[in-house]
């Protein structure tokens, strides 16, 4: 049975659209990641789910109930909001047993609950501190606890470490990432950011415009994305988008360089289309050639290290394509060296539809 | 060159705002004295010429009469009104401030309509409410005069607290409706107390605004329920006054002011600023 | 669609200004729509004609020099105090920005007069005022030298000083009140910048303080100017409007007419006139002091 269903869901606001007629199901145990650049509706989404915004048309299921019009109370659902939303007059102990005092929950099931989560979340010597004498991390823990602390079919997150410096944001997403493996239930997750979507993920679903661009697992958006914007939005660096002519064997670059796809696909010889290739699957040339993949000359423009990879800027087919290379086999900026494309993973996009072919 | 005299003149700067600063003092709250220090006078005393400036004894005759005639009870009158009425307010407004903050009901006209009925001028509308209200039966009643300062409060009230109440961040509202709260549940545990100090200057004010009405007093009542100021006015005459009993009477009716401001204190000043800059 | 007619949060947020809205109404709109029917009637002590009179008040209305006095009573008071009360409580704000040892005591205890009730103001100063046993007369006598007996409440050319005197001592603490908060809260690296820069103070004044505070001063003049068109306690506690009608001002002459000659109708009439003069002004004010956008 699915734990979230969502039939034709459509919000308004006075003459914006903001949810185009969104149709989505999470199955029971599934982490859901909502995706998309801001204004995506995503969190328009989330907050119709949760019933803090009304729906325009449509229907909104959770646990097989039809919830569309219910107050958020009677949806039974958890939610983790952006800034963190404690009550600053209560100390974290109360914060955090709010939502099961405002159910009426017993007294000593309360306490037992608080620790337990307390524990899980490891601020349980911090539980008679009042908000303002916590870190940044340590009220984004208060906030995941108050929602783990009931027991919810549904729990929503509004972008939740979005207030969060660097460092902490890792540590929290392994944390966040532990506690849906220890609690098995059904998560629904709000991000702009793509890596915390790839690395939280079951599945992704992407938004653009109030629509559903794609949906699947992490992996099946980076390696087959079904659009020019879904293979542009995922991946870090970004993908290289080239444009070339189709050829009765693979794909020619405006500069004459022939690469060959070695996978047909259907494509017809001078058609016009944009070669995507990603920048972790192009490597400096090797001793041999592997089967699918194209070499290459180029010259080295610019580097950027970041530890163990460097990012490398480089000309080709008259646009400017970034490569991310081992750091030990860099070159110099100015060398003229050869690279190896792998072209089993290239995507061919039609540039009219922005469709990948 | 500019250095040295700076420094210099500092010392005689401050002496000189602290001169200005205690004659503002003496002139702002010499008439104050003035009032407390004549109910404590004898009849003697009062009537001196040149004026006694501080008296030889204190002595609560002036004080006894009042309590002995029953006059005092006026500021028990004063005291149920302004306090019931502040309290009905209170409720009524903040309920109104929150609907009006956060479902913006009735949209921008209906808040100014509500800030406009402030500008009406008591004078204006007391007289068809004392028609109204002796048809009604209401004149000389609690009833009567609390909802009438209820009513007059409430868009002082509901224009102060929707300033507060829209400075309290949504999250926290949803984050409770979410949580399990109804939506009554989440005004009485959410915005309640994060609009406390608010709540607190507001009511401040509301009490202040009620305690110091006369002409609703003046007209709307006889003597049932007779409110202090206008008891005050009994002691005037055409020829001669009762100096004692005006000056104690004042003095009955000043202390609980004084009283709730100083325990208020803290909230006042931040009411007054805010409320200030919010309009 | 019944679904959603439903939800069971659909008409709450009517239910939470309906009491207020209904208290409204019965105080606020019922006497201007009563005073509205009434005024076109001929209701008075002798005469209970409820038939249609037209503009009969109305007309009336024009050649009543009484009110027009009054009204320029009102005026009078309202220019030369409220003028005061703004610069008086100006300069106390800038005594008072820097700090200095016991600033808070001196603060509270000139707030003092502000939180006394008008109608004790008017009869604190009636008693100061007493030709014979007032500390004002006596202090006077002193700086000239010989016995002085003014009579401050009688004497028609001193009753508007001695008014005015007394409002502003109890309303120039308001002023100074919320011009401190005001002017604590202008950025102090731009009036910084501006004494760098080498301006002089009522430059400074002029083009960075005054535009920081006006959204506040605008509102406290507001607020005064209101009072001190509906100025009632204060009079009424010190003159009762006499000598005669010298200090009648618009609130006194309507409470008057309709308390004292039980003129209902005429009453009706005058009320709405101030209601009508009180909107324009307002409106006037608001538009000019730039408080709506």
């Amino acid at each position: 049975m699915s734990d979230l269903k969502i039939t034709k869901l459509h919000k308004h606001y006075g003459a914006f659209h903001a949810v185009k007629g969104i149709d989505l199901d999470v199955p029971e145990g599934e982490f859901t990641v909502l995706v998309g650049p801001s204004g995506c509706g995503k969190s328009t989404l989330l907050r119709t789910i949760a019933g803090l915004e009304e729906a325009s048309s449509g229907k909104v299921e959770i646990g097989g109930r039809d919830v569309t019009w219910a107050r958020p109370r009677d949806r039974d659902i958890a939610m983790v909001f952006q800034n963190y939303a404690l009550y600053p007059y209560l100390n974290v102990k109360d914060n955090i047993a709010f939502g099961l005092r405002a159910r009426k929950f017993a007294e000593p099931e309360v306490e037992r609950r608080v620790t337990r989560a307390a524990e899980m979340l490891g601020i349980a010597h911090l539980l008679a501190r009042f908000p303002r004498e916590l870190s940044g991390g340590q009220r984004q823990r208060v906030a995941i606890g108050r929602a783990i602390v009931r027991d919810a079919i549904l729990y929503l997150f509004d972008e939740p470490l979005s207030n969060l410096d660097a460092q902490l944001r890792d540590d929290m997403r392994v944390e966040i990432k532990r506690l849906h493996q220890e609690m098995g239930r059904t998560m629904i997750y709000v991000t702009h950011d793509q890596i915390e979507a790839m690395t939280l993920a079951d599945r992704i679903v992407l938004l653009r415009d109030g629509m559903i661009e794609q949906q699947g697992s992490p992996l099946d958006l980076f390696e087959r994305p079904a659009t020019r914007f879904v293979a542009g939005f995922l991946g870090s660096p970004k993908m290289n988008f080239i444009p070339a002519t189709a050829t009765a064997s693979g794909v020619k670059l405006t500069d004459g360089t022939e690469l060959a796809l070695p996978a047909a696909r259907p494509l017809k010889p001078g058609q016009a289309v944009v070669l995507g290739l990603r920048p972790q699957y192009i490597a400096m040339a090797g001793p041999t050639l592997a089967p699918g993949h194209a070499r290459v000359p180029v010259t080295i423009e610019l580097v950027q290290p970041t530890g163990s990879r460097v990012q490398a800027t480089m000309p080709l087919g008259g646009t400017s394509i970034v490569a991310e290379l081992a750091a030990h086999d860099v070159s110099r900026p100015g060398e003229k060296t050869e690279i190896d494309i792998d072209m089993t993973r290239a995507v061919i996009i039609d540039p009219e539809t922005e469709k990948v072919l | 060159m500019s250095a040295l005299p700076f420094h210099r003149r500092h010392g005689t700067r401050l002496a000189l705002r602290y001169l200005i600063a205690l004659v503002l003092v003496v002139i702002f709250v010499f008439p104050v004295y003035w009032l407390f220090i004549i109910s404590f006078k004898t009849p003697d005393e009062i009537f001196a010429s040149p004026p006694v400036w501080y008296p030889q004894s204190i002595q609560f005759a002036n004080y006894r009469v009042l309590f002995k005639d029953g006059d005092a009870a006026t500021v028990g009158n004063s005291l149920i009104l302004a306090s019931v009425s502040t309290f009905f307010a209170m409720i009524l407004g903040t309920m109104a401030a929150y609907s009006l903050a956060r479902f913006k009901t009735g949209g921008e006209n209906l808040a100014v309509w509500i800030i406009s009925q402030r500008m009406m001028p008591p004078v204006a509308i007391v007289f068809p409410l004392f028609l109204l209200y002796v048809w009604l039966g209401w004149v000389d009643t609690y009833f009567g005069l609390i909802l009438l300062y209820t009513a007059f409060s409430l868009p002082y009230v509901i224009w102060m607290m929707r300033g507060y109440i829209e400075d309290i961040p949504l999250e926290l509202e949803e984050s409770a409706l979410v949580d399990g709260c109804t939506r009554w549940e989440v005004l009485w545990k959410v915005v309640l107390p994060m609009a406390r100090s608010g709540l607190f200057a507001t009511a401040v004010f509301t009490f202040i605004f009620a305690w110091n009405d006369f002409l609703f007093a003046l007209v709307l009542t006889r003597t049932e329920v007779t409110t202090y100021t206008v008891q005050v006015t009994h002691y005037f005459g055409g020829q001669s006054n009762f100096w004692a009993k005006i000056a104690a009477m004042s003095v009955l009716g000043t202390i609980p002011v004084f009283f709730t401001v100083a325990v208020m204190q803290r909230y006042l000043v931040r009411g007054i600023s805010m409320g200030a800059v919010k309009g | 669609m019944t679904a959603k007619a439903l939800h069971p949060d659909r008409n709450f947020k009517y239910w939470l200004i309906a009491p207020a809205i209904f208290l409204l109404l019965l105080i606020g709109l019922f006497p201007l729509f009563y005073s509205l029917v009434v005024s076109f009637m001929r209701i008075d002590m002798m005469d209970t004609d409820t038939s249609f009179a037209g503009l009969y008040n109305y007309k009336n209305l024009f050649t009543d020099d009484r009110l027009w006095w009054s009204l320029a009573h009102t005026l009078l008071i309202t220019v030369i105090a409220l003028p005061i009360e703004l610069v008086l409580g100006l300069a106390m704000a800038y005594l008072f920005l820097e700090r200095m040892p016991g600033r808070q005591v001196f603060i509270a205890l000139l707030v003092l007069p502000t939180i006394i009730s008008p109608i004790v103001a008017g009869a604190t100063w009636r008693l100061m005022f007493d030709n014979k046993y007032g500390p004002i007369n006596q202090i006077i006598s002193w700086v000239w030298g010989e016995r002085v007996n003014a009579l401050w409440t009688i004497n028609p050319s001193l009753v508007y000083p001695a008014i005015i005197f007394c409002e502003v001592w109890q309303w120039t603490p308001f002023m100074f009140l919320i011009l401190l908060a005001a002017l604590s809260n202008v950025d102090k690296s731009q009036t910084e910048a501006a004494e760098i820069d080498g301006a002089s103070f009522f430059r400074t004044f002029r083009y960075i303080v005054l535009p920081a505070i006006w959204p506040v001063m605008a509102i406290a003049i507001l607020i005064r100017g209101l009072d001190l068109f509906r100025i009632f306690d204060i009079i009424w506690a010190l003159t009762q409007g006499g000598p005669g009608t010298r200090t009648e001002t618009i609130s006194i002459y309507t409470y008057v007419q309709g308390f004292k000659q039980f003129e209902t109708s005429y009453t009706a009439a005058i009320a709405f006139l101030v209601i009508l003069l009180l909107t324009v002004i307002c409106t006037w004010a608001i538009r000019r002091m730039g408080l709506v956008k």
